[in-house]
């Protein structure tokens, strides 16, 4: 059999339980922030991370780095956390927040359906960016004017690459609903990120 | 819930404005446009310079975002943006009952 370079150096680290908290807390703690914005629950989920993590131990085999590992069980709780969110809501709860999407969308718009704020001519220098610590600082930001759901999606979605049909599945909308929370995330971000970064950075 | 059931725009008008290209585009990253929907898009991005700046931004960021985790494993960490001393413990406390169990 050959022997697999490749995973070599991902596999190596495997730390005792005693340590996780040390090594990984943090890491998981900030995802998890990004994602719920509330630090008694994100403290919670990585608790709850972090005993999943030792139940699941024997099964894991390090098949991947350890980290990557946990920060695989961390989405699955966030989202089984939205899930319930959504879940237990009236419909008319979802049709208030569909409402509330399509008068945000209206808000870029003047009478003739022009934007009131027409975009500005930039291009986003892929590799510059992903160096940039404060691009993402501007980001999270920028992320946190959006209400949390409507944030939850969009993270499932342009950050974790899912497929439309498997978020509206997993938040029980229908794919109009969920593509009207996008396209509102999608305006609002990008012109948050044009005053607060592209704007300035030019 | 069908998540495979999407309205489509049917009264589309050839011609349309900036709000309305702006949905066709989301729309397009998220399903395949009719044909109807695809050229009324075309048509506006063809003659709306601005629209266009807005779609290449878009796609432009989309394929950023994409790479965040790259990112968050990189950031060294704020003092206001790490699990509390208290967290920590009770953390660890937690994991050492659950281990004696096991």
């Amino acid at each position: 059999m050959k022997p697999q370079y490749r995973e070599s150096s991902e596999k190596s680290v495997s730390l005792d339980p005693e340590q996780w908290v040390d090594a990984y807390g943090d890491y998981l703690f900030r995802y998890a922030m990004m994602r719920l914005r509330n630090r008694d629950l994100a403290e919670n989920i990585v608790q709850e991370t972090f005993l999943a993590a030792l139940k699941g131990r024997k099964s894991f085999g390090g098949r991947s780095a350890e980290r990557t590992w946990m920060i695989g069980i961390l989405k699955h709780k966030i989202i089984d956390h939205y899930r319930k969110d959504f879940r237990e809501r009236p419909v008319t709860d979802l049709q208030v927040m569909q409402t509330d999407e399509e008068q945000t969308i209206d808000g870029f718009y003047d009478a003739l359906e022009n934007p009131k704020k027409y975009p500005k001519d930039w291009m986003p220098d892929q590799q510059a960016i992903l160096n940039a610590k404060d691009f993402w600082e501007v980001f999270h930001g920028c992320l946190g004017y959006l209400p949390a759901k409507t944030a939850h999606a969009f993270t499932m979605r342009e950050l974790d690459d899912m497929q439309t049909a498997d978020i509206c599945k997993e938040l029980g909308i229908s794919p109009t609903n969920l593509w009207v929370m996008l396209h509102r995330a999608r305006l609002q971000l990008r012109e948050c990120l044009e005053r607060n970064w592209f704007d300035i950075k030019k | 819930m069908n998540c495979s059931n999407w309205e489509t725009e049917t009264k589309l008008p050839l011609v349309t404005s900036c709000k309305q290209a702006a949905r066709l585009f989301s729309l397009s990253l998220e399903r395949k446009l009719t044909i109807r929907e695809y050229i009324v898009m075309r048509v506006h991005l063809f003659m709306c310079k601005t629209c266009t700046f807005y779609g290449n931004q878009v796609k432009a960021l989309r394929a950023i975002f994409i790479r965040h985790e790259e990112v968050l494993s990189n950031t060294p960490v704020s003092s206001d943006d790490q699990l509390s001393d208290k967290a920590k413990m009770k953390i660890k406390k937690s994991l050492m009952s659950n281990d004696d169990l096991s």
